[in-house]
């Protein structure tokens, strides 16, 4: 298994996995979607909404706003020691208490915990006009991505196959270069050339117009994953997804040696 | 009020919204403010394009009923 990093930014990485069986790329795939924790408001308390949205439609839009958190410090709600019930192990309660004419924004919100705070300050939760007042107790958590898509770390995580395309007894009839909606393929002399082969999308149009049937798109065991990532660096989810695939695999392993046995 | 997230892919786009807002009133084409703003892919793009801002409207009703 071979990794190279094509984009290496902070919130977004893309990389190219070679000599890999698919099942392993998507189960990276769906631990980073559903099983990489991360910190989100899931109940609030409305001690006074007196604005134009509904106390569920707070609820939802502040639910969306990435928190910013130090994970490995808190429990899962449900493995906590408190059982439950919410401790501050395991939430961490946000404040708000604002009065109109005003816009309120994700940076209003004064936290219990210091280092759990909104990534953005600047995400508009409520417009407030004359005599409006939000008095709110919002109550974080940790969660996973397959309970609710708030808790997803990211919001594009895919791969795509890297195809091989050979091409063998061309006429140079310039079909397969005019077909091609990405623009990838090129005539180089006397041969026809692939541009950029991580563009291609695999749609066959070169196939279906070549007239010499000499031009083959064949799938490879290389991929092209793509993370972007929304409340923690891209690659500490993947970090992460790779340590939660691991245990998972341990434990499967304890659960056959006791079948076997 | 502005999603707070694209409906589609799940990426955090509210907080682009003034600076979008701020580059149309510049004259900029939503094109341009979009492209400026890094913003790539088309639902999230979609997102900016077919907003309409109800609150305003409701406000104007305010204290008519109820």
């Amino acid at each position: 298994m071979e990794v190279e990093y094509v984009e290496d930014r902070e919130d977004k990485i893309v990389f190219i996995i070679k000599n890999v069986p698919v099942a392993l790329v998507n189960s990276i795939r769906r631990a980073i979607i559903g099983h990489v924790p991360t910190m989100a408001v899931d109940y609030i308390n409305v001690y006074m909404n007196t604005s134009f949205l509904y106390d569920e439609m707070l609820a939802h839009r502040i639910g969306l706003i990435p928190l910013k958190a130090d994970i490995d410090k808190y429990n899962f709600q449900d493995k906590c020691e408190c059982g439950g019930e919410g401790c501050p192990n395991c939430q961490v309660s946000l404040r708000l208490n604002v009065e109109g004419p005003k816009t309120v924004y994700s940076g209003d919100f004064i936290s219990d915990d210091p280092e759990v705070k909104p990534v953005y300050d600047n995400i508009p939760v409520v417009e407030l006009y004359e005599g409006q007042q939000l008095m709110i107790e919002a109550v974080a958590r940790l969660g996973t991505g397959k309970e609710h898509a708030k808790w997803k770390p990211v919001s594009i995580c895919s791969y795509k196959i890297i195809p091989k395309i050979e091409i063998s007894d061309c006429s140079l009839c310039k079909a397969c270069v005019e077909a091609c909606p990405r623009k990838i393929l090129e005539i180089k002399g006397e041969k026809i050339v692939v541009n950029d082969i991580l563009k291609c999308s695999m749609c066959m149009e070169c196939v279906k117009v070549c007239e010499d049937n000499a031009i083959k798109v064949e799938e490879t065991d290389n991929y092209l994953f793509t993370i972007e990532s929304i409340s923690m660096p891209a690659k500490e989810v993947l970090k992460r997804a790779i340590n939660i695939l691991k245990n998972k695999a341990v434990e499967m392993n304890e659960i056959l040696k006791h079948i076997n046995s | 009020m502005f999603p707070v997230r694209c409906f589609t892919c799940g990426a955090v786009i509210a907080h682009l919204w003034e600076e979008y807002k701020k580059k149309l009133a510049e004259g900029k084409s939503p094109k341009e403010a979009l492209d400026e703003l890094g913003i790539e892919r088309y639902c999230c793009r979609r997102m900016f394009l077919t907003y309409k801002s109800i609150i305003n409207e409701v406000a104007r009703f305010k204290g008519a009923v109820g």
